[in-house]
């Protein structure tokens, strides 16, 4: 098959798995998150000798899974996924309630910001046509 | 699944692991679905109300994607890779240091037997199928 019939153009997808234009897409999400998670992660170096640090490692182990996300951006959409999932499990038990309530953690503003405004960007740019046949539709791995 | 992809790429198969491997993968994924959860599920559903909940919910995701991994053991290998990172990570640069000084915080027991069995996935993850398919193979087209 011709190059050209191929990849028919920047933002279809043609027989490829998704297209171009939406591998660019993850690929700057990836990019926006390894400079947008640099503050906290540069808290790795910098913390008081009694601070927990589950978060602030969190955040680093998802930052060094987002370099994957610039070479293979389809082989880490289960690193989308679990972003959104993550992100609508706040909204959905902690971030909403304690809006409505008016009861929440002194940070509920800043949070309700950072972590619930992105579920809409992960949603519009995880290939759900992808994650359908990938991770719902194809057989599992062989049991025996 | 039939091959819609003309061209080899990223994720078109290069080797796979033994069915030893496979089985291992998945005990892994269930002793997060039953391990975690049982820690997990009941502090995401009952909780402070002023709780900050972002720790919860990052592990709640991780709790929900290990039933995926029962069924796609190695397509969901980057959940068990940044499992490994994340324990990593803080064992280099929280664990070790606190438990070094002597200065620890008062989740310090529990955090670090938790994430101490982080260590298990060193033999669980088939490095060498995360070499190919994550380092050595060509990445996603630019162009």
């Amino acid at each position: 098959m011709a190059p050209t019939a191929a990849w028919p153009s920047f933002w279809q997808r043609g027989d490829q798995e998704v297209s171009l234009a939406r591998l660019y897409v993850m690929r700057a999400v990836g990019l926006l998150g390894i400079y947008g998670l640099l503050p906290m992660v540069a808290r790795l170096v910098d913390h008081s000798p009694t601070e927990r640090g589950m978060l602030i490692a969190m955040v680093s182990g998802l930052w060094v899974m987002a370099f994957f996300v610039i070479r293979y951006p389809l082989k880490l959409v289960p690193l989308f996924l679990f972003e959104i999932i993550w992100k609508l499990l706040w909204l959905i038990f902690f971030g909403l309630p304690q809006w409505w309530t008016g009861v929440g953690s002194p940070r509920l503003g800043e949070d309700l910001w950072s972590i619930g405004a992105f579920p809409l960007v992960c949603a519009l740019v995880i290939p759900w046509g992808y994650v359908w046949r990938h991770y719902v539709k194809a057989p599992g791995d062989r049991w025996r | 699944m039939a091959s819609i992809t003309a061209t080899p790429d990223e994720t078109s198969p290069i080797g796979t692991v033994s069915l030893v491997r496979l089985y291992i993968l998945r005990a892994m994924y269930l002793v997060l679905v039953i391990g975690l959860g049982a820690m997990i599920v009941p502090e995401i559903l009952s909780h402070e109300p002023a709780s900050r909940g972002v720790i919860a919910s990052l592990l709640g995701a991780v709790w929900l994607l290990a039933f995926v991994g029962l069924r796609y053991p190695l397509e969901m290998l980057p959940l068990l890779l940044f499992e490994f990172a994340w324990k990593l990570i803080w064992m280099a640069f929280y664990g070790l240091p606190q438990w070094l000084s002597g200065q620890r915080p008062p989740t310090f027991a529990e955090d670090s037997f938790n994430i101490a069995f982080g260590a298990v996935l060193l033999v669980i993850i088939p490095w060498g199928y995360v070499w190919r398919h994550y380092v050595k193979r060509p990445g996603a087209r630019w162009s």
